[in-house]
């Protein structure tokens, strides 16, 4: 918009390479926070409310980043912005995932059992989601998801652990992943 | 069960994220393989992990407005370019206007063109409603709690909303003040104010939106006063207060549990 980066050029005496600025480095990051958004959301509209408010706290609150990790600090907005708001959420009426979202996924997969994937998703308690979605997706240790999150380790593990043994349960009541052994 | 070399709940599931070290990892392994009801469980968790990633995937992406996220974000002062649609239509209305007018108008009164973006402009409007009368000693409200029901009725048929009641906040803690008629994005609006034991104040503000749709609840938080908002098919909502948000959310939640739709 109103600033390009390269935009002043002029040819005074060189200047060192600057570091990615925050926005710079920021902007790199939105693809994975997008990701992470619409793993905790019902939407993809609203993941992408949840990406923007992410991005105006962020850019608000700069000045409370320690320069440590990034993606780390901004997961942690996110998160906080998203259990805050899906304390109301409960009583708002669920939005349906919504076809035409799953008819242009490109995956590969049975989209009936990506639904039902992400319908079992739907079901887990907000706080056990996140750390499911931190871990098996965002690819984040349990000590990390414990400093993003502000808890214990412990609590980590717990959550995990509720999280995948109800995702399971919700998936073998419907029946959708052939049960396969280790070899 | 009786198995002493049976791997903690917590290494399986670091077996399955891939957290073991190699020793760990070949002896969660071997065990696995000699208890099958185990094995299949965590398989289980291993394919929905794996459907999980697959799932979420094709999210990671960039998208066209990202840079205009970023940096309008730094600037947060035009609420309609965040709506390109309505300031492309904005333009149009005023060059139309422009157009037609220019016989006869100077082009300089061409009215401006109504601020439609309701949602908005209520946490800015709530806001403002709260400073200057939440601060009013003596003339806080135009309608004092003691005559509620005309309070409702009034302001009711001054939104056109049917059965407008005045939200009780009792079990919060606050109590009504009266209210008031004020504007709110240029129409007529209502504004409830709320006291507590302390002498705490907090305003309601409710306008009538014409976009006719839902969003979530919002916050804004400026200079010390917090505000959560949000549209509710014909109307819009804030509550404003110099209070915690904890406890302004519960007002929130209170209210929008109340509103007629």
């Amino acid at each position: 918009m109103s600033r390009s980066p390269d935009a002043p050029k002029t040819s005074r005496e060189r200047v060192a390479p600057q570091p990615l600025s925050f926005e710079d480095e920021f902007l790199s990051l939105l693809p994975q926070l997008r990701r992470y958004a619409r793993s905790l959301t019902r939407s993809a509209p609203e993941s992408e409310d949840l990406l923007q408010d992410c991005v105006e706290k962020a850019l608000v609150n700069r000045a409370a980043w320690q320069g440590t990790n990034l993606k780390a600090w901004a997961c942690r907005i996110m998160t906080n912005l998203h259990l805050n708001t899906r304390r109301f959420a409960r009583r708002r009426p669920t939005v349906a995932i919504e076809e035409a979202e799953a008819a242009t996924m490109a995956t590969t997969d049975d989209p009936l059992a990506r639904g039902r994937l992400l319908q079992a998703v739907e079901s887990l308690a907000p706080e056990a989601r996140t750390v499911l979605m931190l871990v098996v997706v965002e690819g984040y240790s349990y000590r990390e998801v414990a400093d993003i999150l502000n808890i214990p380790e412990g609590t980590v593990m717990s959550r995990l652990s509720r999280a995948r043994q109800s995702l399971r349960d919700k998936m073998r009541a419907e029946n959708i992943i052939p049960l396969r052994r280790l070899r | 069960m009786n198995d002493e070399n049976r791997p903690s709940e917590a290494e399986l599931h670091a077996y399955v994220d891939g957290a073991l070290n190699d020793e760990d990892h070949d002896r969660v392994e071997a065990w696995l393989a000699q208890n099958p009801d185990a094995a299949e469980e965590v398989a289980g968790w291993m394919a929905d992990s794996e459907a999980l990633r697959a799932a979420f995937a094709p999210y990671e992406r960039t998208a066209p407005g990202d840079a205009r996220l970023i940096f309008e974000a730094r600037h947060p002062a035009p609420v309609s370019a965040r709506r390109p649609f309505a300031l492309a239509a904005a333009a149009v209305v005023i060059f139309a206007l422009g157009a037609v007018g220019g016989y006869a108008l100077p082009r300089i009164i061409a009215p401006a063109p109504n601020p439609v973006v309701a949602i908005d402009a209520l946490p800015s409007e709530s806001r403002n409603a709260f400073l200057v009368y939440a601060s009013e000693k003596r003339h806080p409200v135009e309608v004092y709690a003691d005559d509620e029901t005309h309070l409702a009725s009034w302001l009711g048929k001054r939104l056109a909303l049917d059965n407008l009641k005045v939200p009780n906040l009792k079990p919060q803690g606050f109590k009504l003040v009266g209210g008031r008629l004020v504007p709110v994005a240029g129409e007529a609006g209502a504004m409830f104010m709320y006291e507590n034991d302390t002498g705490e104040r907090l305003t309601v503000l409710i306008g009538k939106s014409r976009e006719n749709r839902e969003t979530s609840f919002r916050f804004a938080s400026l200079g010390g006063v917090e505000t959560f908002y949000w549209l509710d098919q014909e109307i819009g909502c804030a509550v404003s207060g110099e209070i915690s948000s904890d406890t302004l959310r519960q007002v929130a939640e209170a209210v929008y549990r109340q509103l007629p739709v």
